[in-house]
């Protein structure tokens, strides 16, 4: 028995070798790095002889820079991104997990058929419908409902745009988990309700909702998580005018590539990281290990 | 402790030097042959030439065929190699990749940067005895390339930074890169997302060394750039995207490189690009060779190829850029495009006929600025 259990050790430690190795080099050697850049004690260029200071972790904490600023900037368009899409996604996990009795897992492979193509193209396309000269506002040339000289200029390059590519970027990922949640549901639960004289609303408040929760939790982290940081989407349809284009994902991407600053970047990198790890630990209790494996 | 030290001594303290030998493409190994030593003979170097470049500089992104054609076939010829491109996206972002590390055969950056390059000690001299068409190259330029009394750079190309308008859509009231900032075009308006744009703001407002600005006259760009902001429709990272907006008509005026009239133009679209009263701003760019390049000979090749006459005919002629090579035959290219250009007259290089991109010795406060008028 023993040797059966030692064993199972060596291939349960075989088996983890190289995610950990993995998990290891590529994120905790990083983070530890950027953790020496952001104190000084890692320069980028040789001709850099400061010493280790904490000067750019008080910079950033205590607002003397704008930076702290656009992180809560990034965290209201996140915030309201991720509420919107877990607000839309929900009727969509809901109709294909309860309403849908044939061909379900076809329906969800539709939904999440956009995974299928490039995150990138999937941007840009939203230019060319967006776009001055884009679809929607060639149709509102061509009903009439606009002069061609005055198209809607705030669809593209602007807050709402960025909100609007985010949403549709992140609805067919955030329906899995609710989708996974509901389906889940045991439908004794709802007859029995049913049975009790409950109405479809008052069974939904009261035992679909409630049950459905973790994935609801699991559908907001997915969304708020990567979109606070998210700076691809700002750069190609965020505007200028109203700062759009610039979050708090642009400022680190320019502090590393347009400042050579990687101390202030790296600060902001490891602040970020703080933050979704914090949320994570937050909201993982509300996660069950089913529903954030969907 | 400099990230290439880093580098070096956390591949040792680990022992992965499998990984590292596999990553060997993505960092500095630091092979470099000692001086007096016999370098191997072009046919003994390991070829698969990397060049660390600009799209559009021979990988086929804008010209397909044409780059190779007139930017490489010579050296392929010479060295029956096919050189491999990387590509970034700006200077700043090009040595920040070289900085931490990464090292190719061929780097490409524009002129205000070769001095970073050799204080890194990224780069090495080239020998200009190799290079067949050094002869025809513009000395005044190719001085540029020179950094401690050594050509550690070929200039190879040349442009100008000015204000781009639709002629059919735009009056400007002033030949000036005031244009830029005129309100009465708010949301036509496209601005670079660099830190030159405190430069140009500082030209237009009379600042005396726009390059190296004090604190209270960078406060007082920001200021201004922070106050025009509204107006700009995007700011742009490739001037492929300026064109592409000038094409879908969403903007009329835009900070603009001599590419962007090329495109427009070609597009049948009416544009002037404009002369400014406070003066163009020319840069330059050239071929460096890295210290660690194990094709010291497929490089030279390189660089002669790129130094060639051909080569200049279609910098020239596609891109409407200038070329260093003195033996360009401008008899193709349209007079007006020539004289808007000044591909005739190589003195426009020159102050005060024009501002030269430089060096930015407070690149870290401008960055700062340019961050909060983003931010704004």
């Amino acid at each position: 028995m023993a040797k059966g259990e030692s064993g199972s050790g060596r291939t349960t430690g075989a088996l983890l070798s190289g995610p950990l190795l993995w998990l290891f080099l590529f994120f905790i050697v990083p983070v530890v790095l950027i953790v020496l850049y952001s104190v000084g004690a890692l320069h980028l260029l040789p001709t850099d002889h400061s010493a280790v200071s904490f000067a750019a972790w008080k910079k950033f904490l205590t607002g003397d820079s704008v930076y702290l600023g656009l992180f809560w900037k990034s965290v209201r368009v996140s915030l309201t991104v991720s509420i919107i899409v877990v607000l839309l996604a929900y009727p969509v996990g809901y109709f294909l997990a309860l309403c849908v009795k044939k061909r379900k897992y076809v329906l969800l492979l539709v939904i999440i058929a956009p995974f299928l193509t490039s995150y990138l193209l999937r941007v840009l396309a939203w230019k060319v419908i967006l776009g001055d000269r884009g679809v929607i506002n060639s149709a509102l040339f061509e009903l009439h409902l606009r002069d061609p000289g005055h198209p809607i200029t705030w669809l593209v390059y602007s807050q709402f745009a960025v909100m609007l590519v985010l949403a549709y970027v992140w609805i067919p990922f955030v329906a899995l988990p609710i989708f996974v949640s509901l389906n889940g549901l045991d439908g004794a639960l709802l007859e029995a309700a049913g049975d009790l004289g409950a109405s479809r609303l008052r069974t939904f408040w009261r035992v679909t909702l409630p049950l459905s929760l973790p994935g609801l939790t699991a559908a907001f982290v997915f969304v708020f998580v990567p979109t606070i940081g998210e700076f691809v989407t700002p750069q190609i349809v965020g505007g200028s005018s109203d700062g759009s284009n610039f979050l708090f994902g642009n400022a680190i991407n320019a502090r590393f590539t347009q400042a050579l600053d990687w101390q202030s970047g790296s600060v902001q990198a490891l602040f970020l990281l703080i933050v979704v790890a914090v949320l994570m630990t937050i909201f993982g209790r509300r996660i069950s290990v089913r529903t954030a494996a969907a | 402790m400099p990230r290439r030290d880093l580098l070096r001594y956390t591949g040792m303290g680990l022992g992965v030097s499998a990984i590292l030998a596999a990553c060997k493409q993505a960092s500095s190994s630091g092979i470099a042959v000692p001086s007096g030593q016999a370098r191997p003979q072009l046919d003994q170097e390991p070829g698969g030439l990397q060049v660390f470049d600009w799209s559009g500089y021979g990988n086929g992104d804008y010209y397909p065929g044409k780059e190779r054609q007139y930017l490489w076939a010579d050296y392929q010829t010479a060295t029956g190699d096919t050189p491999k491109f990387y590509l970034f996206e700006n200077d700043d972002q090009g040595f920040t990749k070289v900085a931490s590390g990464t090292s190719y055969d061929i780097v490409h950056p524009c002129a205000y940067r070769f001095q970073d390059y050799v204080n890194i000690n990224a780069v090495q001299p080239w020998d200009t005895s190799l290079l067949k068409n050094w002869s025809q190259m513009n000395p005044e330029l190719e001085k540029q390339g020179v950094i401690n009394g050594q050509q550690y750079f070929i200039v190879e190309d040349w442009g100008f930074i000015a204000p781009l308008y639709r002629a059919d859509k735009v009056e400007p009231q002033d030949q000036s890169w005031s244009l830029l900032f005129d309100d009465r075009y708010g949301g036509k308006i496209s601005w670079i997302d660099t830190l030159e744009m405190l430069v140009i703001a500082g030209f237009l407002n009379g600042v005396s060394n726009p390059w190296d600005m004090t604190d209270d006259e960078l406060k007082s760009q920001k200021e201004f750039l922070i106050s025009k902001k509204p107006l700009v429709k995007f700011f742009w990272g490739q001037s492929y995207e300026l064109f592409q907006a000038f094409k879908r008509e969403e903007v009329w005026i835009g900070y603009a490189w001599p590419d962007s009239y090329a495109y427009s133009k070609g597009a049948g679209l009416d544009v002037e690009y404009m002369n400014p009263k406070e003066g163009r701003i020319t840069w330059s760019c050239g071929l460096g060779m890295f210290a660690d390049s194990q094709n010291y000979y497929h490089a030279h090749a390189y660089a002669d190829s790129w130094s060639s006459q051909k080569a200049a005919q279609f910098l020239v002629g596609y891109y409407y850029y200038g070329h260093a090579n003195t033996n360009i035959d401008l008899d193709g290219i349209s007079e007006d495009i020539v004289k808007a250009l000044s591909l005739d007259d190589l003195s426009i290089l020159v102050p005060p006929n024009s501002n030269v991109e430089s060096y930015i010795p407070r690149r870290q406060d401008y960055a700062d600025a340019w961050d909060e008028v983003k931010a704004s």
